[in-house]
């Protein structure tokens, strides 16, 4: 036992084992998902969407937080519903279902490469710390294993729910999760070709020294969206629970928090697969025409410009508020009052907030210049600028996973649903026979421009 | 020693899980209980040195055989299927042959010799590659293997499809294998 624990330096340990918080970042992307998406759908079909709720504060009144109290009431509600089975139904099997998606969830997010690898020097030695939380050679190859077996969760359910309509969205669960798995992994092999390794770190480190997957692939890109919309479930390709044919599909005799467990499960699955197509196809955390050392040498620079990029989105969001104030103003509305006073409140954060950031940037650039030491021709740097990288690193990600995520919403608001032998007929005789060209075409030009 | 204690966690749950599948009274039982097994053997594999293997076992058996296995019981779910008894004719013909498959394997087990390293990478993607790709390694005859393997199946797949569609009348599109 000592010698595990002695074969590696205590910071090295800290790090490793905080990076399993990061097991929760589809979590997290669950708070920010519902909302957007409830308000996005808002936005599409021209209407407020769900943003009633308020807390009472004193001075400013009514905060609604643009809906995100609505959706916290909705949680709650859901979370102190009576667990509920109808009379008949398979009870042990009834109750995991559930919690199947929404364990794998927690468990794929392991080979995620959330940061480039940390090469820093502490107490006197050279230490490297991965970007994911397991370090292996097969990275992409786990999370598709997992993510196929996510499918269990619906399929289990619809068949112990002893119900028509939700044993229909089960089969039709595992009928599509299996044909676009199909097509999913043979997009993908055209990446993993090009880069010549199954592992996420590597396939971005490609994709620097290169370039983008969507400019290599462009085929595959579009081919391996469609896929991942479709194998998350939600419409335009939902059939599996298509409210006209099926009530609700697989958690049709479902309630409270295991109806919750489905919801949370299929929108952290959005936010995982987001982040794979970021990292996949759009660079993953590299930053786009700069590489890491030149961030690395300059860090109070490039830390100041990522202050500088909150404050303007902050800045942003203050025009959109003044506007709207604007139009409030001039308007009939009964609650203008109202909402001013609560606008007033948001303005006074934003300003802060864009103060704080620019005393912050500016601070930055000015006071950090990091230290460079030359080990075996390397540069080197202190833990600082290793964990400054990483943080950059990180929202990088995390912003290219974020307009993945309007995506899904977009698509989702904007296409009709398909019929039942229409998702097949597109998933066997289209996009499969694409994604099958789409390997051949990159095999023989890798093989004639003498890739490996 | 940690290797070890893993392995016999993971050993219990891969045995439990086969004799569940013997010894379930519904196919879906059965079949759930096959998937921990797989998930159990795809966890030692990962502990013998072979993580490719390992998930390479989850995606294709785990996820997509029994994926479509639990479909095919699904389909032909009927309310007799509960009811099926844990012994019947089979049965007799089966207990032998698992009785003699487990002595095989004993015997096997007791004669080889048991020194086994946790630490070596015994099928990494670059190993598993080179044994079945590498010609000059070795020899061409795990190539054409894997090559008459993959023609094999897909005419499999073509015969299937065949006979369903001359048996309904109509296309089937949820036929079709992993391949």
């Amino acid at each position: 036992m000592m010698e595990i624990i002695e074969s590696k330096h205590w910071i090295e340990w800290i790090i490793t084992i905080a990076k399993f918080a990061f097991a929760f970042v589809p979590i997290l992307f669950i708070l920010l998902l519902i909302p957007m998406e409830r308000r996005g759908a808002g936005f599409i079909q021209d209407r407020q969407g769900p943003n009633r709720s308020y807390i009472k504060i004193p001075y400013f009144g009514r905060i609604r937080l643009f809906g995100w109290v609505q959706n916290a009431c909705d949680g709650t509600k859901l979370f102190f519903k009576e667990m509920f089975a109808p009379a008949g139904v398979n009870k042990w099997i009834y109750m995991l279902a559930p919690a199947i998606p929404f364990a794998i969830v927690l468990i794929s997010p392991c080979v995620i490469p959330w940061f480039a690898p940390m090469v820093f020097e502490f107490g006197g030695q050279v230490i490297k710390i991965p970007g994911m939380t397991v370090d292996t050679e097969v990275g992409i190859l786990l999370l598709f294993g997992l993510s196929s077996l996510s499918a269990y969760g619906a399929v289990l359910a619809g068949w112990a729910s002893k119900s028509k309509f939700s044993l229909l969205g089960g089969l039709r669960t595992s009928a599509m999760t299996i044909s676009y798995e199909v097509c999913l992994g043979l997009c993908l092999m055209g990446m993993l070709l090009l880069a010549g390794t199954f592992r996420i770190d590597e396939i971005i480190a490609w994709q620097d020294a290169n370039v983008w997957g969507i400019v290599a692939q462009p085929v595959a890109f579009f081919c391996f969206l469609i896929a991942m919309i479709a194998e998350t479930g939600r419409a335009p390709f939902d059939v599996a629970e298509g409210e006209p044919e099926l009530v609700a599909g697989f958690h049709t005799e479902y309630g409270a928090m295991q109806f919750g467990l489905f919801y949370m499960g299929e929108y952290s699955h959005i936010g995982i697969n987001s982040i794979l197509v970021a990292c996949l196809f759009l660079g993953g955390y590299s930053i786009p025409f700069v590489s890491m050392e030149t961030v690395q040498s300059n860090l109070g620079i490039s830390l100041g410009v990522l202050c500088g990029v909150c404050a303007v989105a902050v800045l942003a969001f203050l025009h959109l508020l003044y506007r709207y104030a604007r139009w409030y103003k001039t308007c009939k509305a009964s609650n203008k009052e109202v909402i001013l006073r609560e606008y007033s409140l948001y303005k006074i954060l934003g300003w802060c907030a864009v103060v704080v950031f620019a005393v912050l940037g500016v601070l930055s650039a000015v006071f950090i210049h990091p230290e460079v030491q030359m080990v075996n021709g390397e540069a080197v740097y202190g833990i600082g600028v290793a964990l400054g990288t990483a943080l950059i690193q990180i929202l990088v990600l995390l912003v290219k996973a974020v307009f993945f995520c309007w995506v899904w919403i977009w698509v989702r608001w904007t296409l009709p649903r398909f019929r039942y032998d229409h998702v097949m007929h597109l998933g066997w005789k289209i996009l499969l026979n694409i994604a099958i060209l789409n390997l051949v075409v990159t095999a023989i030009a890798a093989k004639l421009l003498g890739g490996n | 020693m940690l290797a070890l204690i893993y392995f016999i966690i993971l050993a219990v749950i891969a045995v439990g899980g086969a004799l569940c599948v013997l010894f379930a009274r519904h196919p879906l039982y059965g079949a759930l209980s096959l998937v921990v097994s797989m998930l159990s053997l795809a966890g030692i594999y990962g502990l013998l040195g072979s993580p490719f293997v390992g998930v390479v076992q989850v995606m294709v058996y785990a996820g997509a055989i029994m994926m479509l296995l639990t479909f095919v019981i699904m389909v032909l779910n009927g309310a007799r299927d509960s009811r099926t008894p844990r012994f019947d004719k089979v049965s007799l013909f089966v207990f032998p042959a698992v009785i003699v498959l487990g002595g095989l394997l004993g015997v096997a087990l007791v004669s080889t010799p048991f020194a086994f390293d946790a630490g070596t990478l015994r099928g990494s993607v670059a190993l598993t590659s080179a044994t079945l790709f590498d010609t000059e390694a070795s020899g061409h005859g795990y190539f054409i293997l894997f090559e008459a393997v993959g023609l094999l199946l897909l005419s499999a797949m073509v015969a299937a499809v065949l006979m369903a569609k001359r048996r309904l009348g109509t296309t089937d599109e949820t036929e079709g294998g992993e391949n």
